[in-house]
């Protein structure tokens, strides 16, 4: 066999048959047995679960109080919802969701879509798959703030290289993070060039797994190359486009430092202004926690609701 | 290892096939190499330019002018050897955490199923859909004095290492993975009288290798990669990470100087990453991870 | 039973490793950055009007040291704080350096929550109502007088009034500037204008900038900020600068959406975008437009005379290359400065030797960043006309000393200062508005068909929304 994967492997499926454990006698006190048993289980989750209490799940608690108070001359007092209202009254506020909205789009086409072609040509090759894995995952390699630097020089209108190439090509010179149309794709293509690398491999993993008498069933079936990879390549990597489609999304959400380098955060016209961005404008620019406390809680609603709707359909997925 | 894929073997072997596939071949690689390779060369060659030409429009290909100084002056003005051993530092000191706590959580979790254990988990699984700087308020003012305790965590690599430790995804990943193990294998092993510590490493572990390569990667890349968090929490210069230092630079030098250092702070990386990059592909391509 | 109790102390000795792991990852990490009070030795007066003991045992703890990328300016600091130890030979003064800017304004405000900030600390003026708000500053009344700080009397009361509140003092300037139009002269002259006199209205603004972009190879005739705050911080300049204003006076209103503010965009729009004077590049933000004009690439940007120290050190520009006038316009200039302050909660001794230090590197005539030979000695730019707050005697002889040390010819500022522009302060919670109006800017800067009556009234509701928020 080789090394287990991550979908429940077929040989566990009998698991449930087997006496639980076939040791000591039954009868004694069962109580005392599944108190010990769940002190050994917790003292194992205890570092873990200590760490979340204190760096994840008490700030999230916490974020509901900064949302409802005020702190001005080193005194703090609870408002109700007025942090609520100023966010909400905020002119940048319908914007900034808005840009997220476009964001999370564009970077699950980009980010999503681009590494999983990649992988799905390079796995054709019968040659240099090794150079091409490479060159895909060089970019990861970089500090990310050196490669979003690299990148906001080479989309200079002027002097970048972006645009030389453009002339090169006698195509129509772009303003790139300078268009208010065009900005969030320039960031976005940034994001993705540095980050694809480590998706694509995985995909490539996946695609590699894909046994190939199905794609000769399908051949017989007489499936032209789209219909193989309607019904063998994306079905057979489900669970791994999945999971990729969660962590994209989950890193979409954290997107930070591509905007706040590329182009100061908001953007030409505040083109690039996400609800991330302005929460870090409230907190660390404006030195308002509460309002910044109070848009995050909006957000962390909308994406409870997200992630409730997720797991609500690939739980149906599943069955 | 010829493995059977999209595009039948025998489509490849006429003629027309012979000419799409070399065709496509030329046009990819060619691509793929200016495309990822090309801003590498531009920012090396770039760092080499005078002030004058690295600002000209149109920019040059190949630099006229010959300045190495710009590579000299950028190693002095940052402290690149400092900047990278607190990076690694602090990398490798979250992984150390991430592998034994986020380890024994997962596995406790998959096998030892305590009460509420599910209940745990799910709420570990909630933090994946929050953004962190959502959170990055009250993280940071935890941080600042951890409850009960009663510590102040900025400039220390604690600020780092601890919150790493909610790394859900990665749990995520041991737990499935833990869960596929068959159960007899451990039964035996218990059976044997072995403890569940003892499982974990004799039994569990080994046969983890893989997972463990990619949650090592993850874990690893997590911490290279950010940038907010350590710019709060570690604000004095002689403790910042590579990000945050070349950050901190980059309104500092002109713009010549700032390539260079970007190709300076690239280097090591890449130099581990060329030496590496078998066992870092493999981790990441064999380890675990199949459709 | 032997194997029973072996299970089961095996099974405790997990217990023990891994909840240990945790939990004394929590509590041994000893790293309290609260800087310990303990390091006065209790023998100086308590008396706060009293200067330093010389004898007294202290460290303090402050930023803003020059980074290595200042070299000249570490020097100098390196030599100040031996000088400064030949008086007070038991205080430590322990310096932080940050490469690049010294104010990050989100590691400032974190600092502040924190309460992380050194024993002295750097803050803009701008920064005093935040700093209060975090209850972040000592109130040093007390401390400064003109025995600690011997040349108080002659330090323009405009600028300590800009560090005071409710009559209260919270800190000691280390520079004021007012902003004017800095020059590449060398692209003036090649564009055939005269770099002895500089555009005063904003009409020659656009013709001398259209002359300089008339050079080609990517060259600018005039720069402006659009991002990071700064767009909005320069519009503000702007406005002032024809008389206008960015809040009303009852501090309730924005101000901008009139004849004013319009002739600022308008006029800003057509150089972009009629003359196309101003490069293509935007989206720029404090620290680019120094880096154009210093590699010749762009021929003039309104700005504090102190950027030239800053271009001349950092970015290997030369500095008889600039010059300066007054704002175009003319009306009214921005103001402001940045200072020091001194963390609340140290000992009376800390913040006696604090002001002493400062006193000694910032407000002596003579001495520390004042010494002007030195300065020279050291190839930095001498006679730039700011940092300047002295008043009376001490202006008179601090005035010639810059004459008599001059590195840069005076005549490069001599329109700048035979022709003072009344400084005006920046407005209330500029930090907000400044990012409300860098959508202004940007908008203008990027968009050739940015509609301009819109971007104001939509930005005029916008600040008035913030100024409501209060």
């Amino acid at each position: 066999m080789s090394a287990p994967s991550l979908t429940p492997s077929t040989t566990d499926a009998p698991r449930r048959t087997l006496p639980r454990r076939a040791g000591p006698p039954p009868s004694r006190d069962r109580f005392t047995r599944s108190l010990r048993r769940n002190l050994t289980a917790h003292a194992f989750l205890i570092g873990a679960l200590v760490c979340f209490a204190v760096f994840s799940w008490y700030p999230m608690v916490r974020e509901f109080g900064l949302a409802f108070q005020k702190t001005e001359s080193g005194h703090t007092r609870w408002v109700g919802l007025d942090n609520l209202t100023t966010v909400v009254n905020d002119p940048a506020f319908w914007q900034a969701w808005r840009n997220t909205a476009l964001f999370t789009v564009l970077a699950l086409v980009f980010g999503f879509a681009v590494p999983f072609v990649a992988a799905l040509v390079i796995n054709e090759f019968r040659h240099g798959q090794a150079y091409l894995r490479l060159l895909v995952y060089l970019p990861v390699m970089l500090p990310p703030v050196a490669s979003v630097l690299l990148f906001k020089y080479l989309y200079d209108p002027g002097y970048g290289l972006l645009n030389e190439v453009l002339r090169f090509l006698h195509l129509p010179e772009q303003q790139w993070l300078q268009d208010a149309d065009l900005s969030m794709l320039s960031v976005v293509i940034a994001a993705t060039w540095m980050n694809m690398g480590g998706a694509a491999l995985i995909y490539l993993a996946a695609l590699q797994n894909i046994p190939g008498e199905l794609y000769e069933a399908a051949e017989l079936d007489g499936a032209g190359l789209l219909r193989k990879i309607w019904y063998v390549t994306i079905p057979q990597t489900r669970l791994i486009l999945s999971l990729m489609l969660l962590m994209q999304i989950i890193a979409t959400m954290q997107v930070f430092v591509e905007p706040f380098l590329l182009t100061g955060g908001a953007g030409p016209e505040g083109s690039t202004t996400t609800v991330v961005y302005l929460i870090y404008q409230y907190a660390f620019n404006f030195n308002n926690y509460g309002a910044a406390a109070a848009l995050g809680l909006l957000l962390l609603v909308l994406l409870a609701g997200f992630s409730a709707a997720y797991a609500r359909l690939s739980r149906a997925d599943d069955e | 290892m010829s493995q059977r894929t999209l595009i039948s073997p025998a489509q490849l072997a006429r003629p027309r096939g012979k000419i799409v596939y070399w065709t496509v071949f030329a046009v990819v690689v060619t691509g793929f190499t200016l495309v990822f390779l090309g801003p590498l060369y531009w920012m090396i060659s770039s760092g080499f330019k005078d002030s004058q030409e690295v600002v000209q429009t149109p920019p040059t290909w190949v630099p006229k002018s010959f300045s190495p100084g710009n590579y000299s002056h950028a190693w002095e003005v940052m402290d690149l050897s400092t900047l990278l051993l607190n990076t690694l530092y602090y990398a490798f000191g979250a992984l150390a955490f991430q592998l034994v706590l986020d380890v024994a959580a997962a596995y406790s979790l998959s096998r030892l199923r305590p009460v509420f254990g599910k209940a745990i988990l799910g709420m570990m699984l909630a933090t994946l859909m929050i953004p962190a700087t959502v959170l990055v308020v009250p993280q940071y003012l935890t941080v600042l004095d951890v409850p009960i305790v009663q510590r102040n965590l900025l400039n220390s690599p604690w600020a780092i290492w601890l919150p790493s430790v909610t790394n859900a995804f990665n749990i995520f990943l041991l737990k499935r993975f833990f869960d596929s193990i068959p159960q007899e294998l451990l039964d035996a092993a218990a059976m044997d009288g072995a403890s569940p510590m003892r499982v974990l490493w004799s039994v569990v572990l080994p046969i983890s290798r893989p997972v463990l390569g990619v949650v090592s990667i993850f874990a690893v890349v997590g911490i290279w990669k950010d940038f907010l968090w350590p710019m709060l929490t570690l604000p004095d210069p002689s403790k910042q990470t590579l990000n945050v230092g070349i950050y901190s630079l980059s309104n500092g030098v002109p713009v010549n100087v700032l390539i260079a250092a970007l190709t300076i702070a690239s280097i090591p990386t890449l130099l581990l990453f060329l030496v590496f990059q078998r066992n870092i592909m493999s981790g990441l391509t064999a380890g675990g991870l199949k459709g | 039973m032997r194997t029973a109790r072996l299970r089961r102390t095996r099974r405790t000795g997990a217990v023990v490793v891994v909840s240990a792991l945790a939990l004394s990852a929590l509590a041994a990490c000893g790293t309290s950055s609260s800087s310990d009070d303990s390091g006065n030795s209790g023998s100086g007066s308590s008396d706060p009007a009293a200067p330093l003991d010389p004898k007294t045992k202290v460290t303090i703890t402050i930023d803003c040291m020059p980074p290595a990328a200042k070299a000249a300016e570490l020097k100098e600091w390196k030599e100040d704080v031996a000088a400064f130890n030949k008086t007070y030979p038991n205080v430590t003064i322990e310096g932080r350096s940050t490469p690049g800017q010294c104010l990050e304004p989100p590691r400032f405000t974190a600092m502040l929550k924190a309460k992380s900030q050194p024993d002295v600390f750097y803050t803009y003026f701008t920064d005093l109502p935040q700093v209060l708000d975090n209850d972040g500053a000592e109130d040093i009344t007390a401390y400064v007088t003109d025995k600690t700080v011997p040349a108080l009397k002659d330090i323009d009361p405009n600028v300590l009034g800009s560090l005071k509140q409710d009559g209260k003092l919270y800190g000691l300037p280390t520079s004021n500037y007012t902003m004017g139009l800095l020059i590449n002269r060398k692209l003036f002259r090649q564009a055939g204008l005269d770099p002895d006199n500089p555009p005063r209205t904003w009409e020659d603004v656009r013709a001398a900038a259209k002359k300089i972009a008339g050079l080609g190879k990517g060259i600018a005739g005039y720069g402006d900020y659009s991002a990071a705050n700064t767009g909005g911080w320069h519009f503000t300049a702007a406005v002032y600068s024809l008389g206008g204003d960015v809040v009303d006076s009852s501090g309730k209103k924005a101000a901008f959406n009139d004849a004013i503010g319009k002739q600022v965009a308008q006029n800003l729009h057509a150089m972009r975008w009629e003359d196309d004077s101003m490069g293509k590049t935007q989206l720029l933000k404090w620290g680019d437009l120094q880096k154009q004009i210093a590699t010749d690439k762009l021929g003039m940007f309104l700005a504090a005379p102190d950027d030239i120290a800053y271009m001349v050190q950092q970015l290997g520009a030369t500095y008889e290359n600039f010059g300066m006038g007054p704002i175009p316009g003319g009306k009214n200039t921005l103001a402001g400065g940045n200072n020091y302050m001194i963390k609340k909660g140290i000992s009376g001794d800390k913040i006696k030797a604090a002001i002493a230090w400062l006193n000694y590197k910032n407000l002596t005539v003579g001495k520390g960043q004042f010494d002007w030979a030195r300065t020279k000695a050291d190839k930095l730019p001498v006679g730039v006309p700011q940092p300047n707050f002295w008043l009376g005697e001490s202006k008179k002889q601090d005035d010639a000393a810059r004459t008599a040390n001059a590195t840069m010819p005076v005549a490069n500022f001599k329109t700048f200062m035979d022709n003072p522009v009344a400084g005006k302060a920046e407005p209330p919670k500029a930090q907000e508005i400044y990012k409300v109006l860098d959508n202004v800017m940007s908008g203008i800067l990027t968009d050739k068909d940015a509609d301009i009556d819109k971007l104001l009234s939509t930005a005029e509701s916008q600040v008035n929304q913030v100024l409501a928020n209060q």
